[in-house]
């Protein structure tokens, strides 16, 4: 390891661990990974972590508790690039299906009934960047170990990586499936970020939206011409929020807006 | 007064750690804190759709994604009155089969190892030890590539469905499994060979009870529909309530688990003791070499128990394999009534998974999550008071305590994202 080995860190909040298994899963990678940098705080894969300045912060998962929120900050201070890393990260994933519907306190009460808990204060999961700045978003759920190989190999080189921001069905389109929408199912590529190869749709599922929206998203042309094509629009709102949480959130608050401006 | 902390308990999934409070030589207290913030998953998937249930549970974990896919499945396929057809049985099988091998092989040498070699992690142990890091990347690899293969996808495959597969395995992919676990068999037998020369401390030991499913038609297996209990008890699947007996203790999120008011242990130990007389294969015979009455009280040869059930996972792959390959594509079965109830439980790699649904006008009206992590907490906090009371007597180093307590909690494999209720533990 050489003095100017980019330092890394990979650091896990609320959600599955599977953006940091998925760095795991880089088998092929790892040895070389480890080699080319120095991952100084990865508390998932090793013991001996350090806590410093950073080149890149990766994060996995929203933020859910005053802890987290303290921890993230401080991450932030001492990050040249800070990266979300997989859906939780960026979009607050499925924990933050129902931001915007003021409905946490009554589901954590069913939960954990009025047991006298002291604990930190825990709030509904909200995506990094609602509370500090994000330099990268790498979605995915979970993050896709190519594009993910891609994005850190230019990130510590200084340079700009390539992110697909297309729908699913471009990729879907190059794999010659046949459209699930034509064939009466909801299928939620066409409102969804790609990059996953269309895996789903590819093995003759619909595409559960789990990669999130894409940046550009026309939500309300696209729900209009869903709608048209006779499909429920809650049912759509209700699938794409799965996943899409925060993003979705301001995408289905935009379309109430136009929709009462239209009035 | 003072406090043992090891703030971020390392190489494990999840963010937990563990706060012992020592009054002098006395433990006044040993917790295993979980950081992780609550996601109230079962609370979210109400008034969803079975399907899509199906999509939003796996994320609980990452590593157990499958297993909780297939729990689910299985809950849900009895309260909608579904059969999946025998192929889709099978094929199941061989996902369950690839999760064991890709989370027993990250489980035993990346995150377990290192303790017990005295390295930091296995990327440090690679100068010394770099053929056997790399044969355990080798298996995880494997085992990933075969949840990818039957589920679509590394992690958070969508093609296990309620009644059947999206699209099954195709032939091709199907040889290369045979082929590739075929060869990969003498590297798990070094696996177990190596599990079998370490030492493991006596430090945590005391009697323990066991659960496990009990696979059907006296096999072993991951899938079942009673509960094997090592006191030589059975129970169906449906009362889990009563096996689990799950309650809100006041120092915590975590929801426990206790079996007639004691804690209990689920895991590849749990399988193996209610079970490894069924294991068949290369896997039967090293376990019987291997097996002692160490085993009953110390929780550390579950890092054992993984490495013996890795080996049997691959021994199975070939037969498995065929038995696919020899049946037609059946169609997806379709659900016989929209208002039902049922319970499905799995064998996760770090122990029993269940996964209850009420279901009425097809829609989810109740959903009951107890993951393994949730089960074996009690467990792991008793043994590791144990650990902490007897290195205190031996005069051990802060260092070393810190260690064996470590080494007892990753021992139990513990997914702290698994572990839906569980939040924060405040330190006294």
């Amino acid at each position: 390891m050489t003095k100017s080995s980019p330092k890394i860190g990979v650091y896990g909040f609320t959600g599955c661990a599977g953006d940091q298994l998925m760095i795991l899963n880089c088998e092929d990678q790892l040895v070389d990974l480890f080699g080319a940098t120095e991952i100084r705080s990865f508390v998932m894969a090793k013991s001996d972590n350090h806590e410093g300045e950073l080149d890149v912060a990766l994060i996995e998962g929203s933020i859910s508790t005053e802890e987290q929120l303290k921890r993230i900050k401080d991450i932030r201070e001492r990050s040249k690039v800070l990266v979300a890393i997989g859906t939780c990260a960026c979009h607050g994933g499925p924990q933050a299906m129902k931001l915007g519907e003021d409905k946490y306190d009554e589901m954590y009460k069913k939960v954990y009934g009025n047991a006298k808990i002291t604990i930190s204060k825990s709030f509904e999961a909200q995506p990094v960047d609602a509370f500090v700045k994000v330099d990268l978003y790498v979605p995915g759920c979970p993050i896709d170990k190519a594009q993910f190989l891609s994005v850190v190999s230019k990130v510590v080189a200084g340079r700009h990586p390539y992110l697909m921001n297309q729908p699913v069905c471009l990729e879907c389109k190059w794999r010659e499936n046949p459209c699930i929408l034509y064939g009466g199912k909801f299928c939620a590529g066409p409102l969804t970020r790609g990059g996953c190869g269309a895996v789903c749709p590819t093995q003759n599922l619909p595409c559960v939206g789990c990669w999130g929206p894409t940046d550009d998203l026309n939500i309300s042309a696209e729900y209009e011409l869903l709608k048209e094509k006779g499909y429920d629009p809650d049912q759509i709102i209700k699938k794409v929020k799965k996943f899409g949480g925060a993003a979705v959130a301001k995408l289905v608050k935009d379309l109430e807006s136009k929709k009462e401006a239209k009035k | 007064m003072r406090e043992l902390n090891v703030e971020a308990l390392a190489r494990v999934e999840g963010d937990g750690g563990i706060t012992v409070t020592l009054d002098g030589k006395k433990v006044k207290s040993v917790t295993l804190d979980v950081h992780e913030g609550p996601r109230l998953i079962e609370q979210l998937v109400r008034g969803m759709t079975p399907e899509d249930d199906l999509t939003v549970i796996p994320r609980i974990c990452a590593i157990c994604t499958l297993s909780h896919r297939y729990s689910a499945i299985r809950g849900l396929e009895k309260a909608l009155g579904v059969s999946a057809p025998e192929k889709a049985l099978v094929t199941r099988e061989l996902m369950m089969l690839g999760e064991n091998v890709e989370s027993n092989s990250l489980h035993t040498f990346l995150l377990a190892l290192p303790d017990f070699l005295g390295y930091p992690s296995a990327i440090a142990m690679l100068n010394d030890y770099a053929d056997d890091v790399k044969r355990a990347l080798r298996l995880k690899k494997f085992g990933n590539h075969v949840m990818a293969i039957t589920s679509g996808r590394i992690v958070h495959g969508e093609n296990p469905i309620i009644g059947g597969f999206g699209k099954y395995p195709s032939r091709k992919a199907l040889e290369e499994i045979k082929l590739k676990s075929h060869e990969l068999i003498p590297d798990a037998v070094r696996d177990v060979e190596l599990f079998a020369s370490l030492k493991y401390p006596t430090f945590p030991e005391a009697e323990m009870v066991f659960m496990s499913v009990n696979a059907p038609k006296k096999k072993f297996g991951f899938a079942g529909d009673s509960i094997l209990i090592s006191n030589g008890k059975e129970a169906n699947v449906e009362d889990y309530k009563k096996l689990t007996s799950e309650r809100v203790v006041s120092h915590s999120f975590a929801k426990r688990s206790l079996y007639q008011d004691k804690p209990f242990t689920v895991g590849a130990n749990a399988r193996l003791i209610n079970m490894g007389k069924r294991l068949d294969g290369q896997a039967g015979d090293l376990f019987k070499e291997h097996y002692s009455d160490g085993w009953l009280k110390n929780p550390l040869y579950n890092n054992l128990a993984q490495a013996i059930e890795m080996l049997w996972s691959l021994e199975q792959m070939p037969e498995v394999v065929d038995k696919i390959m020899g049946m037609e594509d059946p169609p997806n079965e379709k659900p016989t009534r929209t208002t039902g109830s049922g319970t499905g439980a799995v064998e996760a790699p770090r122990g029993t998974l269940y996964h209850h649904y009420d279901i009425k006008d097809g829609l989810i009206d109740g959903a009951d999550i107890i993951t393994p992590t949730a089960q074996n907490l009690d467990d792991i906090e008793r043994h590791m008071r144990l650990t902490a009371e007897r290195l205190l007597a031996e005069d051990k180093k802060d260092e070393e305590i810190r260690l064996g307590l470590e080494m007892v909690a990753r021992a139990y494999d513990p997914c702290i994202s698994c572990a839906t209720h569980l939040v924060t533990l405040k330190r006294i």
